[in-house]
Parts: structure tokens; sequence; C-alpha cells
């Protein structure tokens, strides 16, 4: 049995409940232990129904749990709302004032407690605010955690933002609501995790993960428009950027964030900018116009749930198809779709090397649970970073050449190019059809050729291109394939099956575009059954698959369209209901 | 020292009588006025007949997308600021689809200079109403008379807090070289709007009707384009005021925002500093 312990903290949006369980995964972090995190926040600031669910395990992939071992609810409200995720022989806390429990699932059993988190905080410290310590000190007893670790993580974060006197009354509050648990809760009830040792390891988003690896890349020019829930790439950027000599800019909207990322790249910056559902239909027009011009741009899409507005804070894979075939006309991109913090972190450095290789834009495509979320992972390989600015002229070598022309027509299809300042490097960056000089030029013929010299640069790309990943039993029959953020359920479903006595193999498509049509062709020939699994309505993979690979195996599609991300038991469920 | 020849390229195929003409003239006689090099500057135009610009003046080019003028400007000036970067638009593309990049480049004050060639119609897609089409004007896009009141960009610009709005005239090529000299070398955002008669589509606002209406802020008894209220006043009176209408010293978005840095963000080292990085990945633990 794999230890796995998790807890559900319920309350309003207001209660504090994201800062309670990114402190909780961090100190389980520091326990040795993977942590991820689950969050189903509403898109306000106040009033709605927030959860936030912290996993723990010794196994490297998570994904969100299906049921909790502990719920921790600020209200009966919010706990009868939540309740029915509580695993059997489970924990429940609530602060609500109701004298009965707050909810009886007759065939679920658990233990009900009432822990008045903000009573306590009023009468010992006379100040509301503190109840998320209390909360802490309570699941530090229920997971019985060094309170050396939890203590610390705290003083980090408070010693520099609000000082000493500050840590000592979350202390204090530490200390009191280990102390209210232990009245409650009897200790052979815990689920008292040990303590591994201490490792090199990392906890952090997804957004901060694509963050740093554009930070290490050497991009140092970040365009954007605020939206959920891409903005923490940039917000963490504009912290890290003074030291690192870098500028973010906010634009008025996602027209000019993109438009100005063009600008600075062409101008010879590595240029980013990011966004999600809405922004990234408004960035199509200079998306078509970065495949023309063949300016290398980075752009990192982070899916929420469409269409329309949608709902902002929540996950989805519906915005790929957009990506891989969107954007007027037609023209090479790239589109990478990391499945865990390293890959977001290593794609990240890798669009920027692909860009300005082949002179194209490149997406970095993830969601909102890899977005948002905090995962654990390996400390990421920074000596391996490397910067390759691909065919740059110099002053020395423009002045070498007859005549300098940006779109030479070249065997593979990639044309040197030159930098604004440069001695002998004049020429124009044309929208319309051109010349190899940049010049308009709208013949059929230049028109061919042109549209070829562009549409070949990715011909010889693949073995650049991060390839797909088998996961598995070699002999199984039965493949599940997936992409980005759904790769952790669909792996711990993989397990579950295999304790069922199911073999299966999975397929992690890491590049959505140019389509690895060999790979998964190859991964199809030996299976009797396949099943594509994503976060979305209509099979955009799927859709995928099908337009790229000829194979006569039916595929059938295991979707979750419901904002949330993939629960291991939907997976399971799905899989064995779609054999027959 | 440059001269107007170091800035010819190629012939132009404008109609002829069109005011693009003596924008072109003017362009290079300002440029060769202030000894620009080509090679440090970069012209970045927009969609309509004026985004033929570069193909006839020499410099680094970027011809975009219709109404993307500015962010691609901005992003190329933010990253080089040792460029001379201009825009050049036309009244559809800077105030009409470009209107929210517009407004909010002259609210941050980067240092470029934004040509606006209005010639109060959409030439280049044979002659419908653009927002600066007067009211009841007919084209084939209101053939029944406009029912929409003319936009002003230079009231526009000065509301928004532009620090250099001035106006020029295709007809008056001298007076108009004179005005991009000073809008080139001013820190921060400059306007430069030049009234330019499309001979072709628009037979409402010719040469001669430009002409009759203008008059020039300088020759205002005690103007002074210091003074905002009297731009103000200036821009809601009678007629066509032209010339340097306002001009405010105040630091330009990039003096604030790259203070400090050695060099433009475009000729940084880009080896990664890994002792930095792995103090920044501590965070993470």
């Amino acid at each position: 049995m794999i230890p796995d312990i998790s807890v559900l903290i319920a309350g309003e949006a207001g209660d504090g409940i994201l800062f309670t369980g990114n402190v909780l995964a961090k100190v389980l972090k520091r326990h040795g232990w993977e942590a991820l995190t689950c969050r189903d926040f509403p898109s306000n600031i106040r009033g709605e129904a927030s959860s936030y669910i912290v996993r723990a395990s010794h196994r490297p992939l998570l994904a969100r749990p299906d049921r909790v071992d502990v719920i921790l609810a600020f209200d009966c409200q919010r706990c009868r709302q939540f309740i029915r995720h509580i695993k059997p022989g489970g924990i429940v806390l609530c602060d609500g004032e109701e004298e009965a429990p707050c909810g009886q699932h007759p065939p679920t059993k658990f233990s009900f407690y009432r822990f008045h988190m903000r009573r306590a905080a009023r009468e010992n410290f006379g100040n509301e605010l503190v109840k998320n310590m209390i909360v802490l000190g309570g699941l530090g007893y229920l997971f019985g955690l060094d309170r050396a670790v939890l203590d610390q993580v705290i003083t980090e974060i408070f010693q520099r933002r609000k000082g000493r006197a500050a840590v000592d009354t979350n202390l204090q509050a530490i200390a009191l609501g280990t102390k209210i648990a232990q009245g409650l809760v009897p200790q052979e009830k815990r689920l008292a995790i040990e303590h591994r040792p201490k490792d090199g390891r990392l906890v952090l988003s997804g957004d901060e993960a694509i963050a740093f690896g554009a930070l290490a890349a050497g991009c140092r020019f970040f365009a954007a428009y605020p939206i959920c829930p891409a903005s923490e790439i940039w917000q963490w950027l504009v912290r890290q950027f003074p030291e690192f000599r870098g500028l973010v800019v906010q634009t008025a909207d996602e027209l000019a964030a993109l438009n100005m990322a063009l600008g600075a790249a062409y101008a010879g910056a590595r240029a980013m900018t990011s966004t999600s559902g809405p922004g990234g239909s408004l960035m199509m027009e200079a998306f078509s116009l970065a495949g023309m011009a063949e300016i290398p741009v980075v752009i990192a899409h982070v899916q929420r749930v469409g269409p329309g507005t949608g709902i902002p804070t929540k996950t989805e894979q519906s915005d790929v198809t957009q990506w891989v075939f969107g954007g007027h006309g037609e023209f090479p991109r790239i589109i990478l779709a990391p499945g865990t913090l390293q890959e977001c972190f290593d794609f990240t450095v890798a669009a920027f090397n692909l860009a300005e290789r082949y002179q194209c834009p490149v997406v970095v495509l993830t969601e909102e649970d890899m977005g948002q979320n905090l995962r654990t992972t390996p400390e990421f390989g920074l000596k391996r970073v490397a910067i390759d600015r691909g065919r740059l002229l110099s002053e020395q070598e423009l002045a070498g050449l007859p005549e300098y022309k940006r779109y030479a027509f070249t065997p593979d299809g990639i044309s040197p190019r030159s930098l604004p300042s440069q001695k002998g490097g004049l020429h124009m960056v044309e929208g319309n059809e051109h010349d190899e000089s940049g010049f308009r030029e709208e013949t059929a013929d230049n028109r061919v050729r042109m549209m070829q010299k562009r549409m070949r640069k990715l011909d010889s790309a693949g073995p650049e291109l991060p390839a797909s990943v088998i996961w598995g039993e070699p002999g199984a029959k039965l493949g599940l394939i997936t992409a980005g953020s759904a790769l952790g359920a669909v792996l711990e479903a993989r397990d579950e099956l295999l304790a069922k006595g199911l073999e299966a193999r999975v397929l992690q498509v890491r590049t959505l575009w140019p389509f690895p049509t060999r790979e998964v062709q190859e991964f199809l020939g030996g299976l009797e059954q396949a099943f594509v699994v994503e976060n979305n309505f209509s099979g955009q993979l799927q859709t995928l698959i099908l337009s790229r690979v000829s194979s006569s195996l039916p595929l059938k599609g295991v979707r979750d369209y419901s904002s949330q991300p993939f629960a291991p038991a939907d997976v399971v469920r799905a899989v064995l209901g779609g054999r027959s | 020292m440059t001269n107007k020849q170091d800035f010819q390229l190629g012939r132009p195929t404008w109609c002829r009588g069109c005011g693009l003409y003596g924008i072109l003239e003017a362009l290079k006689r300002a440029a060769a006025a202030l000894a620009l090099d080509p090679e440090n500057l970069v012209m970045v135009t927009g969609i309509g007949c004026h985004g033929r610009m570069n193909s006839y003046f020499r410099a680094y080019a970027f011809h975009g997308l219709h109404g993307r003028v500015l962010p691609v400007a901005s992003g190329i000036k933010l990253v080089n600021p040792r460029l001379t970067v201009m825009g050049v638009s036309g009244d559809g593309d800077a105030y009409s689809i470009g209107m929210g990049h517009f407004v909010h480049t002259v609210r941050k004050n980067i240092g470029l200079t934004l040509v606006v060639v209005d010639n109060r119609i959409y030439g280049l897609t044979q002659g419908q109403a653009s927002p600066t089409s007067g009211l009841g004007f007919q084209s084939i896009s209101t053939p029944f008379g406009s029912k929409e009141y003319a936009l002003d960009g230079l009231k526009l610009a000065l509301a928004a807090g532009a620090s250099f709005i001035s106006r020029g005239f295709s007809g008056e090529v001298g007076h108009l070289a004179g005005l991009l000299q000073k809008a080139i070398g001013h820190r921060g955002f400059s306007l430069v709007e030049v009234l330019s008669p499309c001979v072709t589509h628009n037979p409402v606002n010719t040469y001669d009707w430009f002409r009759s209406r203008l008059l020039k802020a300088e020759d205002e008894p005690g103007y002074d384009p210091g003074d905002k209220a009297k731009a103000w006043v200036l821009l809601h009176g009678e007629g066509l005021p032209m010339g340097l209408v306002y001009q405010q010293e105040k630091p330009a978005y990039e003096d604030m925002v790259l203070e400090g840095f050695e060099l433009p963000l475009a000729q940084a080292d880009l080896r990664p500093d890994t002792a930095r990085l792995e103090k920044v990945m501590e965070k993470f633990r």
C-alpha cells in the first residue's frame, strides 16, 4: 500500500484557503513527500464556495483524488456541500456553529468534530485572520507533521513580509491549533506520516515553472494582458526581472501583447506573451503575422473552460485545435504540451530555441490544472540550459554578402536574420506576401515558392521536438493516449487497472504540432483497444489523431468537460465501462 | 552627416497627386536634417496606401497588420531605445481599428513618432468613410451620407496626455519636414497628423478644401505650445489648426522602466547566469 494522504479545505472565496493549502503543500514537500494541490475556486474574490485539495504521497506523479482523508470546512454550508468526498473512516472538522454534525452520508462512516478556529482566533488573539494558522496547527497534528518544519515555513513567509512580531503571533496560533486538535481527535485516529530524508525537490505551479523556464532561457521582454489563469507567469517574472534586467509590459489588450512581443523579437530580444481563453482568440491575428513574417515568438497559453468567458478559474483542454489549426492562412507553428513541471520548464526553454531556429511562433500549451495547482518536482537542471539563437548574422557576415535578403530561398527554408541597427542588414519584414528581399510580391509563381519555403522549415524539426513518451507494459493490448495535465490521472489509472489485472500502456503526446504521426501510428499498431483521454467535449486530441494517423483501430474517447481535472477513478471507470 | 538620397528607395506607385508623395519627401528631409542613420531607424507601417511608405524609404522596416503599428513599434523601441522608431499609420489604421493602441501608447508616453496620414477615407479598399470623414460624407459605404460625427485625433491625444501633438499638411512639405524634425527629437511619444488628400476617392477634402481652412498655431498671436488650455481652445475653435499644437516635457516610459539598464534588452547577454538562477530556484524549496 503506497502511503497517500489528502485533505480538502472548504470555505468561501476570501477565507484564505489558498494560502493554507499552499503552506501545507510546502510543509509536506519538506517532509520528503510528493505533494499536489487541486483548486476549485469561483471566478470572484469573495462569497462563493471554494475548495482546495492537498494530496501527498511517496509516488512522483499524482492527480486529483476521488475521495479525501480529511475535510476541513470553514462553515456548515460548505461542509455539507463537500462532505460526500470523505473517505470511509475519514475525519471531518467544521468551524460551523450548528449543533448537529454537518452530514451523515449513510454508507460512509467518518468522524466529525467541531473545530472552532475563528472563535479561538478571536478569543486568544483578538484577530480572526490567524484562523488559518490555527487550521495549519490542527492539520499538523492530524498528519503528525514536524512542528519545526511548519514553523520554519511560516517564519520564512512572514519574517520578510511582516516582521518578527507577526511571526510570533502566527507560531502561537499554530501551537493553539495543535492543542485544540489534540483535545478533539484521539492519537490513534490520526494519519501521521513519516518524515523522510530531506531532498532537493521543489514545490511550485506550472505557471511558475514556465516563468522560470523563460527566465533561464533568456527571455527579457514579456508583454501581456491580465487573464486567469495565466497572469501568474508574468507576475512571477516581473519580480525577478529587475535583477535579470528584463521588462514586463502590461498592455491594453491581447492584440497589443502579441504584436508588442513580435516587435521586440524582431528587434532582437527573446520575447514572450501569455494568455488564456478569449485572449488566445484575440492573438490569432498576430499569431498568423508571426508565421508570415517569420518572427520567433513564444506564447504560453494556459487553457481554461470555454467558450465565451466560460469559467475563467477552472480547467479544460479545449483550445488545442485553436492553436494547431487557428490563425488565418497556413503557416508553420510548433505547439508543445507539457505534462509535468519538469516539462513546463524544459519545454519553455526549448520553445525559445525552436522559435529562433525555425523563425516561427511556438506555443507552450497548458491548462489551469497545470498552471495554477502546486506540484513537486525534482529540481530543474539549470546547467543543461543551452541557448540557440538560430541563424543570426553578424555584421562581418553581412558585409561578406553581395546582397542581404531577409527571406532568401534556402534548401531548408530557413533564411538568416539580421537585426535593426546592424550594418548591411537593412530589410523589410512584411506581413503581405513578399519576395526574398521582403518587398510585396503577389505573383502566383512567387507565392508558391514562398509558401513552400515557409512550410518546409519544420520538415527537419522532428528530432528537435519533444518526442512522445510511452509508459507501462510493452505487451499490453490496451492503450491510453493523452496529453498535458491529464497525464497524472491517466498514469494513476494505469496502476489501478493493473491492480485489477488489466495491463495498459500510456502514450503521452508531448508535441501537438507538427503532429507526431509516426509515434502515434506505431503505438496504435500493437494494440487491440485504445482510449484517448482528454478534458474537453469534442475530443480535440482525438480529432488530431484521426486527421494525421491512419489506423483501423477504433478510438474511444474518455472525456471530461465538467471543469474539473480527471481523477484516476474517472479514467478507470470509463475504461472499464468502455470495454465490451 | 546624411542627406536625403540616403533614404531613397524604389519608385512610388501612389496615384499621381496623392498627398503621400509630400509626406515621403518631408520624411526624407527631416531624417537628413537630423543626420539619422538608416540602419538605426525603424519604420513600422500599417495597412492602407500609407503602408507602402517603407517600400520607398530606406530604413529597417516592418509592415505588419492593419491597426497594429503602435504595439509593434513599442516593442522595438523598448528593447532597443537607441533606435529611432517611427510609425506611419492612416486614419483608419490609427483612429479606427488601432484606436485602443493609440490611446494607450499616448498614455504610456513611449518614445516614438507616429505619423497619421489622414485622408478622411479608406483609399486602399476603394473609398469607404473613415472615422475622420465628416457628417454627411458620401462614399461607397455611406451612399446616403454618413450619420457619424468625425473624430479629431489631436483632441483625443491631448485628453489622453500626449506630450507632443502636431498637425501638418501634405501640401506644405517644408513646414511638415520641420514638424517631423521636432517630433523625432522629442523625448516621449510624438504625434504628427498629416492632412493628406486622396485624389482618387475623396472629391470633398481636396488640397484647396484643406488650404482654405488651415490656420497655423504659430501664427496665432501669443500662442504657447506649452499651454494646455490654449491648445484646448485652439483645437475647439474655427478652422483646422496645424503646426505644433502642444508639447510637454515629461519622462518617457522607457526612461522609467529601463532606468539603469546598461545595454538594450535586444543586446543582452543571454548566457544563463546559473548561480543567480540557483538562488531564484531556492524560493521553490
